[in-house]
């Protein structure tokens, strides 16, 4: 096996065992902490430019299946982690782990200590890092030197409306990049589903005569997004039920003049309870989040706060108080995780079924 | 044969969605009284308020009403006793308050029509909205739900039961052939 390096932009350097493709790459490094579904992670659009490290010792295990993609187009820049394994004996397994790397040009490393590692990440924030086969100086300048892009959304959405077809309600899923279980809890509930551009019009979706909108997870950070789409979504959120998800949940917040900050530490994981304040239930889902809606920013005239993580006290759901309009800072399908909070679907078509009553 | 038609998710995510409804069409929650009809409207009633504070930190007074003496199609005796909206033992007052009515099934309007003539006799409310967790149609007044859970367009031989945890020790509505 080839000797390879993970260096960080703190100067720090990982030697490690090569496997998938033998690319050199940067991106930012971040953390998941999911104890399965790492195939789920990897093809999850929201990691564009970035390298996964992986707290869970083993990776690659269960191969690669067709049910478990989030998208069609892998993007992220490396994987990491304890040890790769290449034995399966998973019964969906359609290729090994490594070959699905390899075939999407993503370098990995094995035989790394993830958890100095993510304890480093943890402790100093995010960084850059890259993978590459020597780390002397020159490695280190070129990291250093890297601007990352902040066009991360032009990047991964589709540039083309698509049809889902079904025979319910009419959704408009307006894409920044979004993973492809919200479109399976869609399909399960038979809606006929239009995914149209992050940048969309509001004409152009009225043109699509929508029974409820849906905003989708996507990468990066909301700020970077132009101003248009804010106001598309002050629109929309008047005239149709809404469910906005992730990336979508900020741009909801921020469309109603709440702030987002950065975290210090991107948080990617189904391991936090999370308090659903409506009933006082406390459930796990699937996280997976570099930005936050800020608490104290929240004009409590306008919108409701939904749900509460109890780990890090970090808003994670949000609704507005005059129109049903809602939104999730985590993943309701529960790819990878738990699925408890997938009924959110069912929250949302039922607020599309009282207002057409 | 019973069919289960809204499971014990289902008609939590029910009074959440009214819940918020409420709050939506009442432009918030002053000057809120929640009235549960008879027996299974005051526990869904009390369950909306519940849902309320958790949400706004915010006691609305709940009142459950009983509405026997004004029912035109039932004969009854209790034709002398005065209409109460009682909250835990104190009286609830409901003039110029924004009432939610809340009751479990809406069927002829009957029953409603009486709420209202007892609410009347009551004070003069701001205004009475009507919550209910199943509208299962055939109506014979011109009276219509603000707030409802779910529409279940029945036949008139069945029977649409619901149940609560609170003294059925289960949440569900079920359809019943008679």
């Amino acid at each position: 096996m080839t000797k390879r390096y993970l260096i960080l932009e703190d100067g720090s350097s990982y030697p490690g065992e090569a496997f998938g493709a033998l690319a050199t790459t940067t991106g930012e490094i971040i953390i998941n902490s999911n104890m399965m579904g790492y195939q789920e992670s990897i093809t999850n659009p929201i990691y564009h430019n970035q390298i996964i490290v992986f707290t869970q010792p083993t990776i690659g295990n269960v191969g690669i299946n067709h049910k478990s993609y989030e998208s069609i187009v892998t993007s992220i820049k490396g994987v990491i982690t304890r040890e790769y394994s290449d034995t399966t004996l998973n019964h969906q397994h359609k290729q090994s782990l490594d070959t699905f790397l390899k075939q999407h040009e993503i370098p990995g490393i094995e035989g790394i200590d993830t958890r100095e590692l993510a304890h480093r990440i943890t402790k100093k924030g995010t960084m850059k890092a890259s993978i590459v086969d020597v780390d002397d100086e020159h490695a280190f300048d070129q990291l250093n030197a890297t601007v990352l892009t902040n066009q991360q959304v032009s990047q991964v959405a589709t540039p083309k409306p698509y049809p889902n077809p079904g025979n319910g309600f009419n959704i408009i899923v307006i894409d920044f990049g979004l993973k492809q279980g919200i479109l399976r809890r869609l399909d399960e509930r038979d809606c006929n589903v239009v995914v149209v551009p992050w940048d969309t019009s509001v004409e152009r979706i009225l043109s699509l005569d929508p029974d409820g909108i849906v905003i989708s997870t996507g990468p990066g950070n909301p700020a970077d997004l132009p101003k248009s789409i804010i106001k598309t979504i002050q629109s929309l959120q008047t005239q149709f039920p809404l469910l906005a998800i992730g990336l979508g949940h900020e741009l909801f917040a921020i469309a109603n003049n709440a702030k987002v900050y950065k975290l210090e530490t991107e948080h990617h994981g189904s391991n936090h309870p999370v308090r659903k304040i409506i009933t006082n239930q406390v459930i796990y889902v699937s996280q997976a989040q570099g930005y936050a809606v800020d608490y104290d920013s929240i004009d409590r005239n306008t919108l409701i706060t939904t749900y509460i993580d109890l780990y890090n006290g970090t808003v994670q759901g949000l609704r507005h108080r005059d129109y049903p309009a809602f939104s999730v800072q985590f993943s309701p399908d529960g790819e990878p995780g738990p699925t408890i909070a997938s009924d959110i679907f069912d929250e949302f078509l039922e607020n599309i079924g009282s207002q057409r009553r | 044969m019973a069919k289960v038609i809204i499971d014990k998710m289902a008609m939590q995510r029910a009074l959440t969605r009214i819940t918020y409804e409420i709050i939506e069409k009442n432009k918030g929650i002053e000057d809120l009284v929640i009235v549960g009809i008879k027996t299974r409207g005051i526990y869904l009633a009390k369950r909306i308020a519940n849902r309320l504070q958790q949400l706004e930190n915010v006691e609305v007074p709940v009142g459950a009403l009983d509405i026997t003496k004004y029912r035109d199609d039932i004969e009854h005796d209790s034709a002398k006793e005065t209409p109460t909206v009682v909250a835990s033992g104190d009286r609830v007052s409901v003039e110029g308050k924004n009432v939610i009515l809340v009751d479990d099934v809406l069927y002829t309007g009957r029953t409603i029509k009486a709420a209202l003539s007892a609410i009347s006799e009551l004070g003069r409310p701001n205004s009475i909205r009507l919550a209910v967790l199943v509208d299962r149609g055939h109506r014979e007044l011109p009276i219509r739900a603000d707030f409802v859970g779910k529409n279940i367009p029945s036949a008139q031989n069945e029977k649409i039961q619901v149940s609560v945890q609170e003294i059925d020790k289960r949440d569900a509505v079920e359809i019943v052939n008679k």
